[in-house]
């Protein structure tokens, strides 16, 4: 097994047992859908573990209970089973590399062990994870605060040859998006800006499609890629 | 929980009920809620020490049930565990929301860590496993490990909590849950 394999396989069980982060949770269920294995080792460990469950005294539901779910569950698209989330641009079939980047992207979120031995990386301020319209994530920011941010993408997005991919965050209402930087395609990149307030916990990040060199106004203008709020990681 | 079924009519009507959620028919609901609606509803309550936190956990988890019906996959595990993973995923959401958790007043605050501490008991834990091949292999653990192991799963508690309740730094418990996850994988199998 690679160091990634084994880190993977670790985060699987943090996983089970409720140790991720959310941004951490939501990656991993993402990959969790293009990797069977996975999915298998998760249930399979979920389903040793849950005597710790049934050891729990049972507390009786109050009588009006299962009408009260009843009354909260939203319309379900009947008689079409939900097809697991695909990667956006690619609504016939992911490509092979699409669970590798998130892999890929979940190691790199995760302070601590990594590769050879222990490593303490950097913690960013903030991590925001960009999902599209359909909740699949598409790419991770990491925020370090002092104008400095990394992007990655943990999807296939296909950034034509007259467009350029544009990162955006909201530091505050008053100020209105802020361009953090461009990108010609969709490739790990660090950015820099100025003069940016320092990142907190539910700031809005996204990435959008733009006309070749950024958006003309300094105002987002394209179809969004993604967007997430920020989690605070300190 | 109806005691006198046999764990595979068990597993089997929850996997139905799920196909039924799925196909959009509410007694789906229903028939999980009849099953392990009491159990389920002690889980959440034993991991958020308040009543009306546990109903809300719950609540939502049967939502989630609902919605996720159709991505269930019976190759990948048990409805069972499947259900209850959704469950605490939900009571955990409600425990790391800090606006969620800040209308409590100090008091109840301070109550309910003080609950979730006392959850999982370092002598006697074994009444946490009950009669299963997962308490003989927590017993071959280190003792460290396991009480680690039992607080993030019982109590969810996170490794920034376990690390400051037990004096231990974040990384030796990182590596500590992790030795003891793979120690316990390798018993199990």
């Amino acid at each position: 097994m690679t160091d990634d394999a084994q880190t993977i396989s670790a985060l699987a069980d943090e996983y089970v047992l409720g140790l991720l982060s959310p941004s951490e949770d939501m990656l991993f269920e993402a990959l969790l859908t293009h990797d069977p294995a996975l999915a298998r080792q998760i249930g399979s460990l979920r389903d040793r573990m849950l005597p710790l469950d049934l050891s729990a005294t049972p507390a009786p539901l109050p009588s009006d209970f299962p009408a009260r779910v009843r009354g909260s569950l939203p319309t379900q698209d009947q008689g079409s089973p939900v097809a697991p989330p695909k990667p956006a641009n690619r609504p016939d079939a992911p490509k092979s590399w699409v669970p590798h980047l998130i892999a890929a992207s979940l190691v790199g979120a995760v302070v601590g062990f990594s590769g050879a031995g222990l490593r303490q990386a950097p913690t960013p301020t903030v991590v925001a994870v960009l999902v599209d319209a359909n909740g699949v994530p598409q790419a991770v920011i990491d925020d370090y605060g002092n104008d400095t941010a990394n992007v990655r993408f943990v999807a296939d997005i296909a950034v034509p040859p007259d467009r350029t991919l544009q990162v955006w965050t909201l530091p505050s209402p008053e100020m209105g998006p802020t361009s953090l930087g461009t990108l010609d395609r969709a490739a790990a990149t660090e950015l820099h800006f100025s003069d940016l307030p320092d990142p907190g916990a539910q700031q809005l990040y996204e990435v959008t499609l733009e006309p070749l060199g950024g958006s003309p106004t300094g105002r987002p203008t394209g179809p969004i890629i993604g967007k997430g709020f920020a989690a605070s990681q300190i | 929980m109806r005691e006198q079924d046999t764990a595979a009519v068990r597993a089997d009507r929850l996997r139905d009920a799920l196909v039924g959620c799925a196909a959009g028919r509410q007694t789906g609901i229903d028939a999980i809620l009849d099953s392990e609606g009491g159990q389920l509803l002690g889980v959440a309550r034993r991991m958020l020490g308040r009543h009306d936190l546990a109903e809300e956990a719950l609540q939502d988890a049967m939502v989630q049930v609902w919605r996720k019906a159709a991505q269930f996959d019976a190759q990948t595990g048990s409805a069972r565990g499947w259900i209850y993973a959704i469950l605490r995923n939900r009571c955990l959401n409600i425990l790391r929301d800090s606006r969620r958790l800040s209308v409590l007043s100090p008091t109840d605050l301070a109550t309910l860590q003080e609950h979730r501490q006392q959850v999982v008991p370092t002598e006697g834990w074994e009444i946490l496993a009950g009669q299963s091949r997962l308490r003989d292999c927590l017993h071959g653990l280190d003792g460290q490990s396991r009480h680690a192991i039992l607080l993030a799963h019982v109590a969810g508690f996170s490794h920034a909590e376990i690390s400051t309740r037990q004096d231990v730094p974040l990384g030796t418990i990182k590596s500590l849950i992790r030795r003891g996850l793979l120690a316990l994988k390798e018993c199990l199998s």
